[in-house]
């Protein structure tokens, strides 16, 4: 493939990936390690490097937008991001150690799994813990957001199984380039019952700093090629900005299930390629 | 935490987000520019090593107008973001004296720029 043809795909590989990312909450590293792998034939590693970038784009390009409305919860962002970050270090190495095709299956069944808990009715819990637990307590982790006017309080528990969930959302972000947002609301939301806005936005900002975490290790040992991340940066960027932008004017829900139903087609062609080689 | 203080947190985060995409969006465009400019028929070899010599090597080659160090400028400004973000955050948690948050951003700095050396070193 020609370079100007591989610029052209991936920049619109990019911008599909950011698009469809901001309309459905489905991150752009599941598009994107695929696109890479099954049609650029990209090495593995290079494929989550390259993902990684487009991660910190997607995370950066929104977090504007979250700052001063106490939605992003910085103090319980940092607490869960010391596992975070340790986990996204384990799975960068893990990612340089281990076999190819086991990266593939990994991958293929994470895939899966999202696309499928995707599909599932959302528990939107808006009041967060009626309780916080003591060690969220003596933190200080319970806060305030705004919503519309006014500020609401909530509470937080959980926060000792949240910190393991982190951990291995962590090492799969690194292993296989996505911002595994997926795992961390889960944790937030179920574990820590934290409210649902609070949780997206304090996943947003933690999943750039988990992102970081392995994106430099990628990039010392040069899986990150400039013509390739490059594209790929700039199309999420103005897909995450279009998508932000159609997500009222298009049926976001009936999307989301198209896309998930395409995604389970894709894991399991992740998965043939980490069986059959 | 004071209500200055909470502002001057704000107006310092909302920057460091909107310069860092500004920057890198405008070195990766001109990075692409330039390579097509020159033709756009090789694929420039991605940058390895100590982060002290990609950086090096980054500002050499923009010196020179080499399009590949553009677009490797535009990914460092995004990866160093959260770094700037997380390091901001230390010194406002200092500013206020929160010292255990300030010293569990350290903790995060210190894990993030673990990756960045540990790459370099082969491990």
């Amino acid at each position: 493939m020609t370079p100007l043809l591989t610029v052209s795909l991936v920049l619109a590989g990019g911008l599909f990936a950011g698009f469809i990312g901001a309309l459905t909450g489905l991150g752009g590293g599941l598009v994107i390690v695929p696109l890479l792998t099954l049609v650029l034939h990209l090495p593995v590693q290079q494929a989550v490097g390259v993902s990684l970038l487009g991660v910190i784009a997607t995370s950066v390009g929104a977090a504007p937008r979250f700052v001063g409305t106490g939605l992003s919860n910085v103090r319980l962002a940092l607490v869960l991001q010391v596992a975070a970050s340790s986990g996204a270090l384990l799975g960068a190495l893990a990612a340089h150690s281990i076999k190819s095709q086991v990266l593939f299956m990994v991958f293929g069944a994470v895939m899966l799994y999202s696309a499928v808990m995707s599909l599932r009715p959302g528990h939107h819990d808006s009041r967060g813990a009626p309780e916080s637990s003591p060690l969220a307590e003596r933190l200080r982790l319970g806060s305030h957001y705004r919503e519309g006017h006014i500020w609401v309080d909530y509470k937080v528990a959980g926060v000792v199984p949240a910190f393991g969930v982190m951990l291995g959302a962590g090492l799969l972000s690194a292993m296989l380039g996505i911002g595994s947002g997926v795992f961390k609301v889960l944790a937030m939301d179920r574990l820590m019952r934290l409210p649902f806005k609070v949780s997206t936005a304090t996943s947003n900002f933690m999943i750039g700093i988990t992102a970081a975490t392995s994106a430099g290790y990628y990039l010392s040992r040069g899986d990150v090629p400039p013509l390739v991340a490059g594209p790929v940066v700039l199309g999420v960027l103005a897909g995450a900005y279009l998508g932000g932008h159609a997500v009222h004017h298009l049926p976001a829900r009936l999307l989301r299930r198209v896309f998930a139903v395409v995604l389970m087609g894709v894991a399991l062609e992740m998965l043939y390629k980490g069986f059959v080689p | 935490m004071n209500e200055k203080l909470e502002a001057q947190r704000r107006a310092v985060t909302r920057w460091i987000l909107r310069a860092s995409i500004g920057l890198a969006v405008l070195f990766l465009l001109v990075g692409l520019e330039l390579f097509l400019f020159r033709g756009g028929v090789y694929f420039p070899t991605a940058p390895a090593g100590a982060i002290h010599v990609i950086l090096r090597d980054v500002v050499h080659g923009m010196l020179s107008l080499r399009p590949s160090a553009f677009l490797d400028a535009g990914l460092l400004v995004l990866l160093f973001t959260p770094l700037a973000r997380l390091l901001s955050g230390v010194v406002a948690n200092a500013r206020a004296r929160d010292w255990l948050y300030a010293f569990i951003g350290i903790v995060v700095v210190a894990l993030v720029s673990v990756g960045l050396f540990a790459g370099q070193a082969g491990v």
